[in-house]
């Protein structure tokens, strides 16, 4: 599993604008902590360990709990997560499968109960983004910074 | 979203045959770290909340890191987990998304570069037991302890 290049330096100026992207879709009024779930549950979607990794330790900084990020792949049978929370990881999951949900009509109603027409562009960019950087991390095998070595349990 | 019915006092029975599976597996000799991390996930491909609410806490209670079982959806993608590990989570995605194809003969191969045949038939034993729980706690709809309130923060 080893790199495969580095976007950045491969290619700086194609980078500029998507970081650009990241940071009008991260100071566009929606909530840090929903900003958070979206790009968790699409990375677990994706398979993204890059961007898992650098979301739970950032959802954690700002006070997130971790049960929330432990049921995240199972939020539709949970109670944890509010009805505005739970419309955005509806929106999520249609987006980033796209090929198998279309985004169906009921998932964008149920949205549009939560979110205003502006949020729902502000939603769906971040949603973007996000499906972006998995691409970009999980296409070159982006490492992530390794905070812990493997267990050895002796078997 | 509430309960459908409750399999402990519905069929007892039921249960108890499947909780002495479970006590078999939990005795067979494979590490907890390993079962724990099994066991979610399953319950994630499963998306069965009930059960990785309740292994969550035990793999943390037994000292499993928060990173480990944050990034484990992209278990293949991380260097966190041991071969081992991986051969194990290989197979689990293999004996519980059955229905999207058989089992890989690579996948076997990898498992039993790391597992011993008994400790296969253990590990596809406690793959089952936990299929089977995801499937009891998601179709009956049972609700996992609520230890943290709901976020209200206010919408724009």
């Amino acid at each position: 599993m080893s790199k495969r290049l580095n976007p950045y330096t491969t290619a700086p100026d194609m980078m500029k604008p998507m970081i650009a992207l990241e940071a009008a879709v991260k100071d566009s009024g929606l909530e840090y902590s929903l900003i958070e779930l979206v790009k968790m549950r699409a990375s677990q979607i994706n398979g993204c360990a890059y961007c898992l990794h650098m979301h739970s330790a950032d959802a954690r900084k700002a006070g997130e709990s971790e049960a929330r990020l432990y049921l995240l792949s199972a939020w539709r049978e949970s109670e944890l997560y509010t009805p505005r929370e739970r419309a955005a990881l509806a929106w999520t999951e249609a987006l980033t499968l796209l090929p198998q949900t279309h985004a169906p009509d009921a998932d964008y109603e149920e949205a549009l109960r939560h979110f205003s027409g502006e949020e729902m562009v502000k939603l769906s960019l971040l949603i973007g983004t996000i499906n972006v950087w998995n691409r970009i991390a999980v296409g070159f095998r982006s490492h992530h910074p390794n905070d812990r070595a493997p267990r050895i349990e002796a078997a | 979203m509430s309960q459908r019915l409750n399999v402990f006092q519905v069929a007892p029975a039921a249960i108890e045959a499947l909780l002495k599976t479970q006590a078999y597996v939990n005795e067979s000799g494979l590490e907890h770290s390993l079962l724990e991390l099994v066991k979610m996930r399953a319950s994630q491909i499963n998306a069965c909340a009930y059960c990785l609410h309740m292994h969550s806490m035990d793999a943390r209670k037994a000292g499993e890191s928060e990173a480990r079982l944050y990034l484990l959806d992209a278990w293949r993608e991380s260097d966190l987990y041991t071969p081992r590990e991986r051969a194990a989570l290989g197979w689990t995605e293999a004996l519980t998304r059955l229905s999207e194809g058989a089992p890989s003969d690579e996948a076997f191969a990898e498992l039993r570069a790391h597992f011993s045949e008994k400790e296969c038939v253990d590990l596809s034993m406690s793959i089952a037991a936990i299929n089977a729980w995801n499937r009891l706690n998601a179709g009956f709809r049972s609700r996992h302890p609520a230890d943290r309130p709901r976020k209200t923060e206010a919408a724009a």
